[in-house]
């Protein structure tokens, strides 16, 4: 053994990590919403320094605090609306699954939903539940469970034919039952990681549509209003709006990402046992 | 070798860019110093085009119409002076007014403008009920070549300010074309429009008033950052810039700061919000909050005090003006029943002075300012939040709650907009308030047939000595700061004499482009 720790638990332990640190911002966040909101008009504009590490905006806002404090805010609408869009893919995967009329109803539901652009569907949807965080919670969960309900619906299309779940019905086990027993579990690993990649998809969609100006009110401490905010600085030299906020969001992602994956490396059959 | 091609194409990509900046301003500058090429905000291309039935030169954003000429002008102190008109005069009971022409003006397709093309503009505009409001007026009727006849449904003593924005269109020659094809008998003619660029407007040769100086006039419309960038590339002579960019110093370049009118304000609803119906509570917002403290930290020194929606007009009353008195403010509040709590806030019988203050969301400087006004409200006790809006739910929410306006025109209506009761409603249209006195001030101004005299009557409705709407009054609004209009302006350009500008950071500048010189 060349490691002391094998490759599944230093995933694992990866896993914790990134859990740990997003955890971590959501909280700061939170705590910090009073800081972000403060604006002193006397200490505007300031470059980043030991007081304020990301300087400080137009308003004399800290940047830091209102970088954790967008980041935190992303990070809760990205679990809401990731939660809620997976809770409705499985439901409207097994669905379709199951039935074949639900099933006619259901791809075309997705197909409607995919056919349209996905940025414009955002904006339509956010402006109908008159933006603000409704309208990016409903936007976002309301575009985003399309590809996890195709991939489940295909998973259980192919479960259904398997031998033991055959079986299980010959036995003559109810269809609830075998849904429990045996479609679940099995549905369990592609379910977490769909549930997982979801969230950097979901921040970056609540972001664009703020920017875009869609989206959350521009007093809301929300990295889509940091960095749209900070464009029109850019050209006056105040490089330290847009680049600390940017940074952080790319991260952020990335650490979703990670997290995806790591989940996707312990529950995969395939890699499940390195 | 993909790659290669890539970097290089981008190499050539670039460098052709960098060549093309400099030979553009080289011919910039070789050319005939009669040109001058200004940058203006992508929002004052006019959708409608530059038809004044449509909107053109009219509205919020008022400003001179240059394709065509107006019946009068106002002046640089915003007193009446003419322009096709050569005197006008007003029936007793201020429902006919009767308006001379000069007889020498003609049109770009070189017929004769008479008083037929006054009235039919006058008529149309009516009808078409777009922008421009026309609803005082019942009829134009031209009696003779030289002599147009405005019969009105009621008394309207303002109405030389309304001729100041109407620009005349040619009877012959209107159809539903001509805001792109515009044919008047103003300064310049209308030679190009792309749209979602640039206009070119080219000197009519034969003006009937004072040749323009500058015969070439281009306007780009650009976004405020692209806007600077191209006065930091030397490509344009003037441009609108904001306090943003007021600390740059581009070379070759100097800051132009034009005094305005262009308040930022906020209604304090007189019924319907349980805080600002107190009357204390809004005297003492008006004398404690520090606008200078606001104009240096908001818009980087570059406003004035505002205390009207008019300040600086023939019609405004100095009386308006309030001393920053923030212990006075908190007496005041004291006396009301508005006790400091425990958590730093003031209540009364239960209420808490909670307020919040909306702005535009898309406006920057209002949230700025609607920020620092809160900042100044807590030190008084008061607990403000702020929140942006749009301007589709902004006109409803403002009728209970305070909101971040921008006003500011050269005419007294606007006093009258603001302040006047709505028969239909039984409060003023914008934010709740009625006040008999106020209202009768402002319908007595409108009857007067003297326009002078009817300055008095709107001072009186500001403040008569006993009621109005100033601090001693009822202070239904209370006005924070004038925003300066700033344009970065190449050296050598003179730019002529402005006007106070009015709202709107666009056309203004360009009143009276045909007087610059280099």
């Amino acid at each position: 053994m060349k490691y002391r720790y094998n490759r599944r638990k230093r995933t694992f332990l990866l896993l914790l990590l990134c859990v740990a640190l997003l955890a971590a911002v959501a909280v700061s966040g939170v705590l910090l919403a009073q800081d972000a909101a403060r604006t002193d008009f006397s200490i505007k504009n300031q470059m980043p320094s030991r007081a304020h590490l990301f300087g400080t905006d137009w308003m004399g806002r800290d940047m830091l605090s209102r970088t954790l404090t967008g980041l935190s805010m992303s990070i809760r609408i990205g679990l809401a609306t990731a939660v809620v869009s997976a809770v409705v893919s499985l439901l409207l995967g097994s669905a379709a699954a199951l039935s074949r009329r639900a099933d006619h109803i259901v791809t075309y539901c997705i197909d409607l939903v995919m056919g349209v652009p996905h940025i414009l569907l955002l904006i339509l949807v956010s402006l109908a539940c008159g933006k603000g965080l409704t309208g990016v919670v409903v936007g976002v969960t309301l575009t985003h469970w399309t590809s996890l309900a195709r991939v489940l619906r295909g998973e259980i299309l192919q479960l259904r034919s398997a031998p033991y779940i055959q079986v299980a019905a010959k036995l003559g086990q109810s269809k609830w039952a075998i849904a429990r027993r045996h479609l679940l579990p099995h549905l369990l690993p592609q379910f977490l990681t769909g549930l997982v990649l979801q969230f950097p998809h979901a921040i970056l969609h609540e972001s664009s549509l703020t920017f875009l100006g869609f989206g959350l009110s521009p007093e809301q401490p929300a990295i889509g209003n940091i960095l749209s905010e900070g464009m029109s600085y850019l050209t006056t030299g105040k490089w330290w709006l847009a680049l600390f906020p940017g940074l952080a969001l790319v991260i952020t992602v990335a650490l979703f990402a990670a997290l995806g994956e790591g989940v996707r490396r312990l529950l995969d059959p395939a890699t499940a046992h390195e | 070798m993909k790659r290669i091609l890539c970097a290089l194409l981008c190499c050539t990509l670039l460098t052709g860019c960098a060549r093309s900046g400099p030979t553009a301003t080289q011919t910039a500058s070789e050319e005939e110093k009669n040109s001058v090429v200004i940058a203006l905000d992508v929002n004052s291309e006019p959708a409608a085009g530059f038809d004044p039935v449509y909107g053109w030169g009219a509205g919020e954003h008022m400003h001179e119409p240059l394709i065509q000429s107006t019946l009068t002008v106002t002046n640089t102190d915003l007193t009446i002076g003419y322009d096709l008109a050569t005197g006008y005069t007003v029936s007793d009971d201020g429902l006919t007014w009767t308006v001379t022409l000069r007889d020498d003006v003609t049109f770009t397709d070189g017929e004769p403008l008479t008083a037929e093309d006054v009235a039919f503009t006058y008529n149309t505009v009516k009808e078409s009920s777009s922008v421009t409001d026309l609803t005082m007026l019942d009829r134009a009727e031209a009696t003779g070549d030289t002599t147009v006849v405005f019969h009105m449904n009621t008394p309207f003593s303002v109405w030389p300010y309304t001729m100041a924005y109407v620009g005349i269109v040619p009877e012959h020659a209107y159809d539903e074309t001509y805001g792109e094809h515009p044919i008047g008998s103003g300064r310049y003619i209308l030679k190009q429009w792309d749209k979602g660029q640039q206009i070119i407007l080219e000197a009519n040769p034969d003006y009937y008033g004072q040749k323009p100086e500058m015969e070439r006039v281009t306007i780009l419309f650009l976004e405020e950052d692209a806007a600077f960038l191209a006065v930091q590339a030397g490509q344009v002579d003037l441009a609108y810039t904001s306090a943003t960019y007021a600390d740059q110093q581009p070379e070759g370049y100097n800051l132009f700061r034009c005094e305005t009118v262009d308040n930022r304000g906020i209604n304090l609803p007189v019924t319907g919000n349980p805080v600002t119906s107190d009357v204390s509570v809004r005297r003492a917002i008006n004398m404690g909050i520090d606008r200078q403290e606001m104009i240096d930290n908001v818009l980087n020194g570059y406003g004035t005090p505002a205390y009207s929606v008019c300040d600086k007009m023939p019609w405004y009353n100095p009386a308006s003006e309030v001393a920053y008195d923030p212990e006075g403010a908190a007496r005041l509040l004291e006396d009301a029943g508005w006790t400091l709590g425990a958590d730093g806030v003031r209540e009364k019988d239960g209420v808490k002075a909670e307020l919040n203050i909306l702005y535009s969301s898309s406006d920057s400087v209002r949230q700025a300012l609607a920020a620092d006004l809160a900042n100044q409200l807590g030190e008084l006790g008061f607990a403000v939040t702020i929140e942006g809006v749009g301007w589709d739910t902004a006109y409803d929410r403002a009728l209970t709650e305070p909101l971040m306006w921008g006003w500011g025109a050269h005419t007294p209506m606007e006093l009258y907009n603001i302040y006047h009761t709505d028969t239909a409603a039984g409060t003023a249209r914008y934010s709740p308030y009625a006040n008999e006195r106020v209202d009768g001030y402002m319908d007595q101004a409108l009857q007067c047939t003297d326009l002078e005299e009817s300055y008095t009557l709107w001072q009186k409705a500001q403040w008569d000595g006993t009621t109005g709407v100033t601090q001693e009054g009822d202070i239904p609004w209370v006005w924070l700061v004038n925003v300066d209009h700033l344009y970065w302006v190449k050296d050598g350009l003179q730019v002529a004499q402005q006007k106070i500008h009015p709202h709107g950071h666009g056309w203004s500048i360009v009143n009276n482009v045909d007087q610059w010189s280099w």
